[in-house]
């Protein structure tokens, strides 16, 4: 009655890195707080490369480690998402702190707080003052996007999934250009956002009820232990699936991605499509694999159909796109429903071909997206594809670049993304989803149409007359670019390093 | 299929294991690399080069070429049981079960298209060199064209059929790039895009029998692949047949999507002599040959070979007696000399060594067709129209003279180039069943007759020249690959039948099989010749008089067929383009139908920031919600039909 | 234990009526604080049903977070925007709302049809078991909350950091001028051409309501004198003619005085043209 309360044992060494990332963020806070404005961008800098740099650091000398502590997994897939998400991040910062794009300063608003078009916004961003609250959100994003890949439980998901949201919601708002649409996509995302996370944490009271448990391992068993069918299980395990297929955008629960990507400063949206589809799907396999890696045989059919969905509705809709970053919000649909078709495996090739489809999907984002941010007119960022004519008359290497990219995304060989789509439709075809690789590769090839005709538009359509300038970025940016096309080419030619990574760290702990 | 005549002779294809590349054939990468150097070079340095940009061009080309001669010499010098080499680069992809190199198969199918390829595509690069003198943009010209040879050496080269995947995409896209090299051409655009998007349907046949191959035999290497296809099921096999049946037809324009070649010839003329007459659009039939282990056992997919081939060889034909363009009656030439092609790679062991042999004398004599049209355009101010040339053998004299090697080669008059191949496959043709042999003879008449519409219209005759035409002789960097040309049309043939012995060279890789004929060989090449004389002579007397300036409108149901490309546009797009285009069309209107209900509704309240802070809260988001509660019951529905007994 | 109570079930199917019923009323009430007032009632009814079932801390908790703190922080809110301003409920979309209704509808009997069956024939486990194992709800709580969910309880953390960041973020406004000294607000005020203070709303009207503007002694109406949040939603109180018309009598040729006079546009006994 009266005994001691034991501390929980809880392996911090195999936490570390999601400690470090989470306590830089309050740092940040307090800098935020304390600091003159005037250093502050600096420090956060600073602390936000170095909290990513030191966690992913600490993340490989733990690369060992296969640990459940407390409501955490530390195995495999989360060590390789987790450093995956960590490396998005540290590129899509570079792309955050890009200052030299945009005349007025970072892709943030001055102020988040100032009414658009108001004469206090005008002054501040002419004084140069810059959001710098944007890092410790960020960081908190990161944090949650990693507890999302290791949570062993339901309701630890659950929170994760708030931590991560809730700043990308913040960030998505913050767009120093077009503040309204900006506003507009936040508050949307917002709103569906919350909605699907009611129906998420509804299927985990479900799951409870049934099972006595919110653990994944802890279901899995009560599901072995007691295989006699009660609606509990479909409605629980329905619903929250159906709050982790809304973060990866499948359809029907995709109608926010388009909004919301184009909306948002691109450079929270390639930081969104990237790393938040890393640690949804993260979340995604883990649930399926741990808690109902045994009924899969009830589940498989409706995810089928979703997976089919999505690949088809994302891919003939972005056809008819005439903005860029909307098109890019189609296809990302369009890529959530192939990876979709390697979860749907359940099996460890399953595992590890999403993992390296995440990564080669997520480096190939970040350079479209940082191509996106360096084309520009009147100040803003030109997304209408007509403005894109002639592109690669004016700008070779960039247009080149973008070309690469989106032959990465439609799959074409030498590239990351065939790697990844061959690597998915394997895994698929070893657990005789054959029809699903059927439409996969149909899927595929309506999707090569309208990425090939961006190419098109820049190298083979005559220039406007007042197009849009390509402004030369800083080393930020630059960088960015490089280390995207590096990865897709060298995802493309030398895969093998890193599908062997991914094979060694395809099994989850139970 | 019906054989009409016992076997007399039969080689099986050796499946002997490949020899580790020693010697002078470690340097088969470099064959590939070479050209891939200078489309690097060449597209990624910007105005830098821009005077040495052809010469980097045709000396990467030009040293693969002299490379694969010195191999070919090699090779001859071996036995014929020691002529595949095998070269293993690095270990592209494995991952679970499925292992992929990035490997090179060098052997004696290959051997002949690298030769193709490399000397074929050298002259033609010698001769752009003057057609795109004055284009501001022949740099960025040379690298795509350097570009599609390195992606159709690495087609004939890979030892699997994904890095052959890799090679069938590289020269979609290159071709897709120099199709529309000509951007401010409407024209142009609208034909690469054509291009493109059939050509995508055929990849999709390669992608899946890759697959299937992948899910039937655990591997794509052509060894592994052929050495089991023993033992999958006549299903499978006959699936894997039809599927590359369908890539084939894709990429080589072939029916049911022969559409875009046509089109095609919007892109520059030395374009259209590399690409779409002598090497990319012959890569569906090299992998119909190569995969003859597949085709050898299954009878059904061998015979849609055949007839895809039959039908296409006859429909090309018709087209290209209607056409006044010249480019365009070429393509319709090419589609139906393909058509051969196929049709003896359908007949199997009996006739790939002859569809690979009319593959080369027509590599050869069609380039050589394509430039010496080119250079009849050359010195017509870039005129296509037929019925605006005549009487133009006094003025370029060189240019007939080559075009008539070609001519003559192309009908099949002995001893020009075609006259071997044409009359092999028609013979082949024959020992399988009389009505395939009877139609390659009728498909022959029309050649005859087309080609001397196309000669007589161009060259002789009356002249009806456009009033700004000065009818020249094009530069002598132009002729000599002409010449160069000309003379490989005129003997090719007797060199590969006599000196090279094809059918021996080939047959390792292949197989041959000869059956006895009922009708001896000499009577069956009079038969041929005589029809073709047939088709010359109608030609002759249709044209002999003047050639009116305007097409004719009276014309027969076929003429008009014909002009139209048999109206295959027409059906592609009742069958193909607007259900798609309607598919997405439906898909946004519902997608956005919330939206524009919306900006219907409130327009007068979008424009200011209440508008826009209404629509946030009272906007379509709530329908977002609704589509996702749909979502949700649908889910749950599913799921609890399959969860609840 | 593990049969209902007959007190236990009068309890339950009063909260339970009154939870959903506020339920209700939360999203059918056209006032936002009406809303606000039902979300209260649901939610003390909650706690009284989870006081009932022998969970006194969530209870508590229920009440003072909930009900004690996010409604009061609500209602303050609505009270600082304007007590009275209601959305428009027009729905534009045609179909929207029946559909709404139809699926939400459909999830409901869907959710019920499958707890009902699932539930149905179960026996009560109750809390008694688990409050007696460390000797009372709120120490078995504490000690779950501080070995098994200690990670869950330690990164709310974050979430509740992030959350307040995010509302400073789109709140907060550093001061981006200098501050205005005395003499810098008394220049602005002279320039300005109304050194006075602005007449305060009802004076000299028939009412004394904050939404009533001031009658000047011309008899025209200061419309500066309501409150800018009430002037910007339209919340003016119209005026009685005929009080105007009596205001206007007794200051029959008084100078005016005052900063802009405004009359009311629909009020053209109050224009200053027929004043003279």
């Amino acid at each position: 009655m009266d005994d001691v309360l034991i501390a929980p044992d809880i392996d911090y060494l195999a936490v570390a890195p999601m400690i470090i990332v989470g306590v830089t963020a309050v740092v940040g806070v307090l800098v935020e707080a304390f600091a003159p404005r005037r250093p502050r961008r600096g420090i956060q800098l600073v602390l936000t490369f170095g909290a990513l740099i030191a966690a992913f650091v600490v993340l490989i000398s733990q690369a060992g480690t296969r640990v459940i502590t407390g409501s955490l997994a530390i195995d495999g897939p989360s060590l390789v998402l987790q450093g995956l998400i960590l490396l998005i991040a540290i590129v899509s910062a570079m792309l955050m702190a890009e200052r030299r794009v945009d005349p007025a300063g970072d892709a943030f608003s001055p102020r988040a707080s100032a009414l658009p078009g108001s004469e206090e916004e005008r002054v501040l961003s002419t004084r140069g003052f810059m959001q710098t609250e944007v890092w410790p959100l960020m960081l908190f994003a990161v944090v949650g996007m990693m507890l999302f890949t290791a949570a062993n439980d339901l309701l630890v998901m659950f929170i994760a999934l708030e931590i991560m949201s809730l700043p990308l919601y913040l960030l998505a708002g913050m767009s120093r250009r077009r503040r309204l649409l900006s506003q507009e996509a936040a508050l949307k995302y917002f709103i569906l956002g919350a909605f699907s996370s009611a129906f998420f944490i509804f299927g985990a009271a479900m799951l409870y009820g049934f099972s006595g448990t919110i653990s994944l391992p802890g279901i899995a068993d009560a599901l072995s232990a007691n295989p006699g069918q009660t609606p509990l299980i479909f409605i629980g395990f329905g619903l929250v699936v159906i709050g982790l297929l809304f973060k990866v955008g499948a359809v029907p629960f995709h109608q926010w991605v388009p909004d919301v990507y184009q909306g948002s400063p691109s450079a929270v949206t390639a930081f969104m499509a990237a790393a938040v589809k890393v640690a949804a799907f993260g979340a995604l396999l883990r649930f399926l694999y741990v808690a109902f890696g045994g009924a899969r045989w009830d589940w498989q059919p409706a995810l089928w159909i979703i997976a089919i969905a999505t690949m088809l509705v994302g891919s003939i809709l972005a056809i008819t796109q005439t903005d860029i970053k909307r098109m890019l919000a189609y296809s990302s649909i369009a890529q959530a429903g192939f990876i979709l078709v390697g979860v749907i495996a359940v099996n460890p090739e399953g595992v590890a071909a999403v993992m390296f489809y995440l990564a080669a999907y997520g480096f190939a984002t970040l350079g479209a997206f940082a191509v996106i941010s360096l084309v520009r007119q009147d100040g803003g960022e030109a997304t209408h594809l007509s403005n894109w004519a002639g592109l690669g008359k004016r700008s070779p290497v960039l247009a080149l670049s973008m070309s690469l990219f989106m032959l990465s995304f439609a799959g074409i060989p030498l590239t990351s993304g065939f790697i990844g789509k061959f690597t998915v439709f394997e895994a698929a075809i070893l657990a005789d989803a054959v029809p699903l690789v059927i439409v996969g590769v149909i899927a595929s090839i309506i999707a090569a149409f309208f990425y090939v005709r961006v190419i098109v538009l820049m190298f083979f359509t005559e220039p406007a007359e007042v197009g849009p300038t390509v402004v030369l970025p800083s080393v930020f940016t630059t960088l960015v670019l490089a280390i995207s096309v590096a990865v897709t080419v060298i995802l493309g030619v030398f895969p093998q390093p890193v599908l062997d990574l991914v094979e060694q760290a395809n099994v989850f702990l139970r | 299929m019906i054989g009409t005549g016992a076997v007399v002779a039969q080689t099986a294809p050796l499946l002997a294991p490949l020899n580790a590349a020693t010697g002078i054939f470690q340097y088969i990468w470099v064959l590939i690399a070479l050209p891939l150097a200078g489309a690097i070079i060449l597209l990624t340095t910007g105005s830098l080069l821009k005077r040495w940009g052809h010469i980097i061009g045709v000396a990467t080309v030009g040293v693969s070429a002299i490379l694969g001669i010195i191999m070919l010499l090699e090779m001859m010098g071996r036995s014929a049981d020691d002529r595949a080499f095998g070269q293993t680069a690095f270990t592209w992809v494995f991952a679970g079960q499925f292992d992929v190199d990035v490997a090179f198969q060098l052997d004696q199918l290959s051997m002949v298209f690298v030769l193709l390829i490399t000397i074929v595509g050298t002259l033609i690069h010698i001769y752009s060199i003057g057609y795109m003198a004055h284009d501001p943009d022949r740099k960025r010209f040379f690298g795509f064209l350097n570009l599609f040879i390195a992606a159709m050496l690495l087609l004939v080269l890979a030892d699997n059929y994904l890095l052959l995947y890799v090679g069938w995409e590289g020269v979609g896209l290159a071709s897709y790039l120099l199709i529309g090299f000509w951007q401010y051409k409407n024209s142009a655009a609208a034909a690469a895009k054509k291009a493109f998007v059939i050509n995508r349907v055929g990849d999709v046949g390669l992608s899946l029998a890759i697959m299937l191959m992948f899910v039937t035999f655990g591997s794509v290497t052509f060894s592994s692949v052929f050495a089991n296809a023993g033992e999958a099921s006549d299903s499978t096999l006959t699936w894997i047949g039809l599927l590359l049946l369908l890539a084939a037809a894709g990429k080589s324009a072939q029916f049911p999507l022969q559409a875009w070649l046509l089109d095609a010839m919007e892109g520059p003329t030395p374009v259209s002599a590399l690409i779409h007459a002598a090497t990319m659009v012959t890569a569906g039939v090299y992998l119909i040959v190569r995969s003859n282990a597949i085709y050898d056992r299954t009878v059904f997919a061998a015979t849609a070979v055949v007839v895809v081939g039959v039908i296409t060889m006859i429909i090309g034909a018709i087209i290209g007696s209607a056409k006044d363009d010249i480019k365009k009656a070429l393509a319709g030439s090419t589609m139906s000399q393909i058509g051969y092609m196929v049709l003896a790679a359908g007949l199997g062991p009996i006739g790939y060594v002859f569809a690979i042999f009319h593959l080369l004398t027509h590599g050869v004599f069609k380039a050589n067709l394509f430039l010496s049209a080119g250079s009849v355009m050359h010195g017509m101010n870039n005129g296509v129209n037929m019925r605006r040339f005549g009487a133009l053998r006094a003025a370029m004299i060189i240019t007939f003279g080559a075009f008539t090697a070609g001519y003559l080669a192309i009908i099949g008059i002995p001893p020009f180039s075609g006259f071997y191949s044409k009359d092999k496959i028609i013979h082949a043709a024959f020992e399988q069943s009389n009505i395939v042999g009877i139609a390659g003879v009728l498909a022959a008449g029309i050649t005859g007759f087309y080609m001397t519409r196309m000669i007589v219209m161009t060259f002789f005759g009356k002249a009806r020249w456009e009033d700004d035409a000065h009818p020249h002789e094009s530069p002598p960097v132009m002729t000599i690959p002409l010449i160069i040309l000309g003379f490989g049309s005129a003997f090719t043939g007797m060199a590969l039948v006599y000196w090279g012995d094809i059918e021996t060279w080939l047959t390792p890789v292949t197989g041959l099989e000869e059956r006895e004929l009922a009708i001896p060989t000499v009577v069956l090449e009079m038969l041929t010749l005589a029809t073709v004389l047939v088709g010359v002579g109608v030609a002759i007397w249709i044209y002999r008089r003047s050639v009116p300036i305007e097409p004719p409108q009276k014309v027969s149901v076929l003429t008009v067929a014909a002009r139209q490309n048999m109206f295959d546009d027409a059906i592609n797009d009742v069958v193909a383009v607007r259900p798609t285009w309607y598919t997405a069309r439906f898909l946004v209107w519902f997608d956005n139908r919330a939206v524009d209900g919306f900006v219907n509704g409130l327009a007068a309240a979008v424009g200011g920031v209440s508008g826009r802070l209404r629509r946030i809260q009272t906007g379509f988001t709530r329908t977002y919600a609704l589509v996702m509660v749909i979502g949700v019951l649908a889910v749950l529905t599913a799921l609890g039909l399959v969860m609840l007994p | 234990m593990t049969e209902i109570g007959t007190g236990e079930a009068i309890v339950f199917w009063v909260c339970a009526v009154l939870s959903v019923t506020g339920a209700l009323g939360l999203i059918l009430s056209r006032r936002t604080v009406h809303s606000a007032l039902w979300l209260a009632l649901t939610m003390i009814s909650l706690a009284v049903l989870y006081i009932a079932n022998a969970a006194p801390f969530l209870g508590m908790v229920q009440i003072i977070v909930y009900t004690g703190a996010v409604m009061m922080l609500f209602l303050f809110v609505l009270m600082v925007v304007g007590v009275d301003s209601a959305d428009s409920l027009v729905e534009t979309l045609r179909g929207q709302r029946v559909a709404a209704i139809l699926l939400a509808v459909g999830f409901g009997v869907l959710l019920t049809a499958g707890l009902g069956s699932a539930l149905s024939g179960i026996p009560m486990a109750g809390l008694d078991a688990a409050n007696a194992e460390y000797g009372g709800n709120v120490e078995g709580i504490a000690r779950l909350l501080f070995s098994d969910y200690i990670i869950a309880f330690e990164i709310v953390a974050a979430l509740l950091i992030t959350a307040a960041l995010g509302a400073l973020v789109l709140t907060h406004r550093e001061r981006w001028r200098p501050k205005l000294t005395q003499a810098d607000l008394m220049r602005q005020r002279i320039a300005s051409g109304a050194p006075g203070p602005l007449p305060t709303p009802g004076v000299f009207a028939r009412h004394n309501a904050v939404d009533t503007p001031a009658l000047l002694p011309d008899g025209t109406l200061a419309e500066q004198s309501v409150p800018a949040p009430l002037r910007a939603r339209g919340d003016l109180r119209p005026v009685d003619i005929g009080a105007v018309e009596e205001t206007r009598a007794l200051t029959e040729g008084e100078a005016v005085f005052g900063p802009t006079v405004t009359p009311v546009a629909d009020d053209p006994g109050a224009s200053p043209g027929e004043r003279s």
